[in-house]
């Protein structure tokens, strides 16, 4: 089995999440879903190690924010903070069983949705958009899944 | 070294967001990149496009005709419709030359386009369409549907443009009552997606439920006269100083297929 360069596999998975991310939705399906670009990007924070992590978080988050038309720096500064929780628990996670590692999956989930809702309040005020509260737990349930089939795409 | 590893890409993130919310001096590299990944535009609408297309393929030639005499019926209403607009121009033209006033209506010109997707990002409300820079559209343009105004271009590609619908929190529209001209400024409201109000209108201004609400010049953002919303709510609290107006939007998107873009004058 081949396993693939850690850029060029996350230049697939970015396209890919990319792809997800602005897919056409229904509204609730859309608010609920999980934080795609999060999801695939935490696979390859712990099973590509490479430096330069945030700063690639950075650059992959502006590029979210431009495709969804986000105020710049949104996406970036949530998926810069929920990667630096993926950094500081990739021991225990690259080792950990499935279940856990959903667990974790939820907790950075929840960072990348609280600076995301922090941001949005500080600029547009309050929203009683409650499906989002949803999108974590959908990120921790599609877990093994997504764990699943990137596993597969990077030893073809 | 660890914090300093976060610190510049955290720094610069919140750099992105302060220069991008209050200032446009971003707007060019926001439309760079933008142009650089428009391909995935183009590969999320593939599926629906090709539904679009294999549709039309196979519309029978009984509902193409029947389609075809429902339009005619329409354009001939429309035209009558138009006459007395036609007429109502020249009335207005008539007066204006009168009173010596320099102020005159415009004849608007401008794009159809066909709706690609609604809402690609959670908190904002946008619609793609899939016109963009290749066939003139801007920044700026103003969007309607067939009930009134829907939003505005805030980012075009050389093939899509999107549109930040009028409902959004962020998007500010000025406005006036068709039926006494008072004016205020509508906002999207955060907290519903599907309502809009009204700002800076005083107590004891005569607005009352069903009250049309039409854009207005003020400022030269918007075109005058396109409706807006309908009145659903009023309120005032003795401890504020402007009445709490809500309004529904005139044009709803789930049931909008085209929408007419303006060009700008």
């Amino acid at each position: 089995m081949n396993t693939q360069r850690p850029y060029i596999f996350l230049f697939k998975i970015t396209l890919f999440s990319l792809i997800l991310s602005v897919l056409p939705l229904n509204e609730v399906v859309l608010d609920a879903a999980p934080f795609w670009l999060l999801l695939l990007y935490t696979y390859w924070l712990i099973y590509f190690p490479v430096k330069g992590s945030l700063l690639t978080a950075l650059i992959l988050g502006v590029l979210l924010d431009i495709l969804q038309g986000d105020v710049l720096g949104q996406n970036a500064l949530a998926l810069i903070l929920a990667s630096m929780f993926i950094n500081n628990v990739k021991q225990s996670f690259y080792v950990s069983n499935i279940s856990t590692q959903q667990v974790y999956v939820f907790f950075s989930g929840g960072i990348y949705l609280a600076v995301f809702l922090s941001t949005h309040l500080l600029m547009n005020g309050l929203t009683n958009n409650y499906y989002l509260l949803l999108a974590p737990l959908t990120g921790a349930l599609i877990w093994p899944i997504v764990r699943f089939s990137l596993a597969k795409c990077r030893h073809q | 070294m660890n914090f300093l590893k976060a610190f510049i890409p955290i720094t610069i993130a919140i750099f992105l967001i302060l220069f991008d919310y209050k200032f446009a001096y971003l707007d060019s590299l926001r439309q760079g990149v933008s142009t650089l990944i428009s391909p995935i535009y183009m590969v999320v609408n593939l599926p629906k496009k090709l539904y679009i297309w294999v549709d039309e393929q196979g519309t029978s030639k009984d509902q193409l005709l029947s389609d075809n005499q429902n339009l005619n019926n329409e354009l001939l209403k429309l035209n009558a419709r138009l006459q007395q607009t036609d007429a109502l121009v020249l009335e207005n033209k008539k007066l204006n030359a009168l009173l010596n006033s320099s102020y005159t209506l415009k004849q608007s010109e401008f794009t159809i386009a066909r709706i690609e997707s609604i809402t690609q990002s959670r908190l904002k409300k946008q619609i793609m369409i899939d016109k963009g820079s290749n066939s003139s559209l801007q920044v700026g343009q103003v969007v309607l549907g067939s009930k009134g105004i829907i939003g505005q271009i805030t980012q075009t590609t050389p093939t899509t443009s999107s549109i930040l619908m009028a409902s959004d929190p962020t998007q500010h529209v000025p406005v006036k009552n068709s039926r006494n001209g008072i004016k205020g400024i509508s906002q999207g409201m955060a907290e519903n997606q599907y309502r809009l109000f009204v700002k800076f209108i005083e107590p004891g201004a005569d607005i009352k439920i069903g009250d049309i609400f039409l854009s207005s010049a003020l400022g030269g953002k918007f075109p005058d006269g396109y409706p807006l919303g309908r009145v659903t709510h009023v309120e005032y609290h003795k401890n504020e100083d402007f009445q709490h107006i809500e309004l529904e939007p005139m044009q709803k998107t789930h049931d909008l297929e085209f929408v007419i873009v303006l060009d700008n004058q």
